[in-house]
């Protein structure tokens, strides 16, 4: 799994507050003017336009997406089961 | 200095001793006049920074130069040509930059007079076009000399990147509009003998319509595009029956279609922008009609008027021209959006466009997802509305957009250069866009300098202020930033292309992920609107791969396209994948389609469907598949075409000899970037192009497979 994530969104660091996102293997990317590898990784998931209007997003696997960051936070603290 | 210097007394060239002979200048003015140095010095002192000493010294020494010679007939040209080059030998370069004279050989104008000019498939042979690429010419050396500075210039000389349209040096690039500018403020143009109110009648309204595009033909270099058309048209429609508003939409199709009496015998590179719904921006805003009043209605009202001429204008499409040829122009941009699957008639109105893309390929689907509204144009720009635009809407005719300049970055080249080292790639990927950026801010200065003037300048179109602003916003102007060949620029650094691996393709995103950062980066810094856009690249792509084989052979031997025997050499256009790769055409929609998030300022696929007539039926349904399983920005259909010189009648494919008459008086047409045209009029790279083109045969006979994702907890 991976979140996307930018400097100064408030409910990404909420998320990445209030989950120990290490222990439980999510990948964090942190999209920015110096990162175009997150920006692709983002692009190839299909999510620019969906970052456009709301981040975090919590990418499943290579089908499916999360976005909220309550839903985000719920859906890693019950071990994957939304 | 004038025309041509003769020795003689009377004029007639006289054998003598060269200190004896009188010399004549045949001026400019078609003159001949006397022999007169101090028009040298005069020239130095006006042109360059010399001091007048320093001019007369030079001005001395070419005297002494031509006195000694035995020269029988002295021209203008050479006399500068003699100063150029004295000023060399005194090591005063910068004024002989400054004393440069613009032209063309004696060779090459004969050849441009009676050879096809190919750079522009949209640009006949006569003379008009001649006048048009002799204009042109010079043009682009002023802009190469006197516009950018060298570092520029030397860049878009190598082939490093290209600066689309020098010969249009003095204009903006491209255009997109609303009719409600003309609707309310009539056709007012500057320097134009006789001004007219807003129009009373549709013909009147599609006149001015017709009239502006021509005029401003003559103040940008590209394409000239309108916001929804047949919305804007439809307060003039009330209470016609269908015949005379058929007649209309032929007269609109045809009047841009014939237009190969403007600009240099051009036809105008005309769109229209369609809806089936009313846009949502446009539901509450009064309704302008006949006579420049408000109807008393919203637009929201006129949704089947709208609807009932967008139908026609289609059924004009449908038949073609009076050889049953597709119309070029105006494209037809029709916007997909949520709106349009929830309106009334959705189906019918979608068979229809699918009818005409499978039998004359001309619809272009326009897909605008969410909350997203933009103006297409062009052959896949779009100007995306912002929120103040949105506002705009409200008072329609401010909708005005437009592109100062495209610079398009060479990126095969970039992989060329950097030996497989992705730090290097990526640097000199970020120095091509600053070069890029540079020649913006460059064309910028210039074009404020002539804007400076107002209505007594050379943009005196661009400055007419009827709503409070300048008809040219630069407030709202986008800078382009395009590119050719990411296919190739993929393999040569990862050995593979975009469509042979994973790795490689999200190589690719990454690529064009960096130039997004990189454009905003410089927006920032600059106020600047920089945006990508997939670059046409209708000569770009034969210009760069031919730049390349001979600076980076034997390399480019391998990367470039096409037959290197026959020079119909070509890299892939911008992101695309290769014409001819084995891809299915919903696999290659939804796969670019993963690029178009990045490029703001539009992209399109391409689908060649060659003789193939799939079923309308078969084709809506890849169209709805592609607007909800994909991220694809646009896509169109693309038939070909043999039409017969010699019996009129035009036949499916692309042929030797006419199928009917067995006539080998045939001209091939198909779409040759984002237009259709006639193949003889394509360059060499394109006819490369289109050999490897892959006409997915065959593959509108199933369903095409779902490629797209939806959020968990999302409808399904």
């Amino acid at each position: 799994m991976t979140l996307f994530t930018k400097t100064g969104c408030e409910k990404c660091d909420y998320v990445k507050h209030a989950v120990d996102l290490e222990g439980l293997g999510v990948a964090v990317e942190e999209l920015g003017p110096e990162n175009p590898d997150a920006l692709a990784h983002l692009a190839w998931h299909g999510l620019v336009t969906v970052a456009e209007r709301q981040l975090p997003i919590l990418v499943l696997d290579r089908e499916r997406y999360l976005t909220g960051a309550i839903r985000i936070r719920k859906f890693l603290e019950s071990g994957g089961h939304a | 200095m004038g025309e041509v210097m003769e020795f003689g007394g009377t004029g007639t060239p006289q054998p003598q001793d060269a200190t004896d002979r009188v010399l004549f200048v045949r001026t400019s003015d078609m003159e001949i006049a006397s022999w007169d140095r101090a028009r040298i010095v005069d020239a130095l002192i006006r042109e360059t920074f010399l001091d007048p000493d320093t001019a007369e010294r030079v001005a001395l020494a070419v005297e002494e130069g031509i006195q000694r010679s035995r020269i029988e007939v002295l021209t203008a040209p050479l006399i500068r040509e003699l100063v150029d080059a004295k000023l060399i030998e005194m090591g005063l370069e910068s004024a002989r930059r400054m004393h440069t004279r613009l032209g063309m050989p004696l060779y090459d104008v004969e050849e441009l007079l009676v050879q096809p000019n190919r750079e522009n498939a949209n640009v006949p042979h006569g003379p008009e076009a001649t006048n048009l690429t002799l204009a042109e010419n010079i043009k682009k050396e002023y802009a190469l000399l006197a516009v950018f500075s060298q570092d520029v210039a030397d860049a878009h000389m190598r082939g490093d990147i290209h600066l689309h349209d020098l010969g249009f040096i003095d204009r903006p690039y491209c255009s997109g509009q609303s009719l409600e500018y003309l609707k309310k403020f009539g056709l007012n143009l500057p320097n134009s003998l006789a001004n007219a109110h807003p129009a009373k009648h549709p013909e009147v309204l599609l006149a001015h319509m017709v009239k502006f595009s021509a005029a401003l033909q003559s103040n940008f270099a590209g394409a000239i595009g309108w916001d929804a058309v047949n919305l804007f048209f439809a307060p003039y429609l009330e209470g016609m029956p269908d015949r005379d508003v058929k007649q209309l939409a032929q007269m609109l199709i045809f009047e841009y279609s014939q237009q190969a009496v403007a600009r240099g015998g051009q036809a105008i590179f005309s769109d229209i922008n369609l809806y089936w719904e009313v846009p949502k921006h446009f539901e509450d805003v009064p309704a302008i009609g006949p006579g420049g009043a408000y109807t008393g209605k919203t637009y929201g009202e006129y949704e089947k008027e709208a609807q009932r001429f967008v139908k026609l204008l289609f059924d004009v499409y449908l038949e073609g021209d009076a050889s049953g040829r597709p119309f070029f122009f105006p494209k037809p941009l029709v916007h997909i959006t949520e709106k349009f699957f929830k309106t009334d008639g959705h189906e019918a109105f979608l068979h229809h466009l699918c009818e005409v893309s499978a039998e004359k390929g001309n619809t272009y689907f326009v897909f605008d997802r969410g909350d997203t509204a933009k103006i297409s144009e062009c052959c896949r720009l779009s100007f995306k509305l912002e929120k103040s635009d949105l506002e705009d809407a409200k008072q329609p005719w401010r909708m005005r957009y437009s592109a100062l300049q495209n610079a398009t970055i060479n990126l095969p080249r970039l992989a060329y250069r950097a030996g497989g080292d992705d730090t290097r790639l990526f640097q000199n990927l970020t120095g091509m866009l600053e070069t890029a950026c540079q020649a913006h801010l460059e064309k910028k200065a210039f074009i404020e300098r002539l804007l400076s003037q107002g209505e007594r300048g050379p943009l005196s179109l661009l400055t007419m202020n009827k709503d409070g602003q300048p008809y040219l916003r630069m407030h709202r102007v986008s800078y382009l930033l395009g590119m050719v060949g990411l296919n190739e620029m993929v393999k040569i650094h990862t050995g593979e292309e975009l469509h042979e691996s994973e790795g490689a393709f999200r190589f690719g995103l990454k690529v064009i992920a960096h130039m997004k950062l990189v454009s905003e980066k410089m927006s920032r810094h600059h106020n600047m609107h920089f945006v990508l856009e997939q670059t046409p690249a209708e000569s770009t792509a034969y210009r760069f791969a031919k730049l390349d084989l001979k600076y980076y052979s034997p390399q480019a031997g391998a990367a470039v396209r096409g037959d290197l025997s026959r020079g119909e050499v070509y890299y892939t256009n911008s992101t695309q994948l290769h014409v001819g790769s084995p891809t299915n055409p919903i696999d290659r929609v939804r796969q670019e389609g993963l690029f178009h998030p990045l490029i703001e300022a539009g992209a399109i696929t391409h689908i060649w469907l060659g003789e193939e007539k799939p079923s309308p039926e078969s084709l809506a349904n890849f169209v709805t598949k592609v607007f909800r399983n994909t991220h694809n920005d646009q896509i169109a259909f693309s038939p070909e075409f043999t039409t017969c010189v010699a019996c009129g009648r035009t036949a499916r494919g692309l042929e030797e000899s006419c199928t009917y008459c067995g006539s080998d008086e045939v001209e091939g047409i198909t779409r040759i970037t984002g237009y259709f045209t006639k193949i003889s009029s394509w360059n060499q790279g394109k006819i490369g192009e289109l050999h490897e083109r892959r006409r997915n045969r065959g593959c509108f006979t199933g369903t095409p497979a779902e490629g797209g994702r939806r959020a968990e907890g999302e409808a399904k």
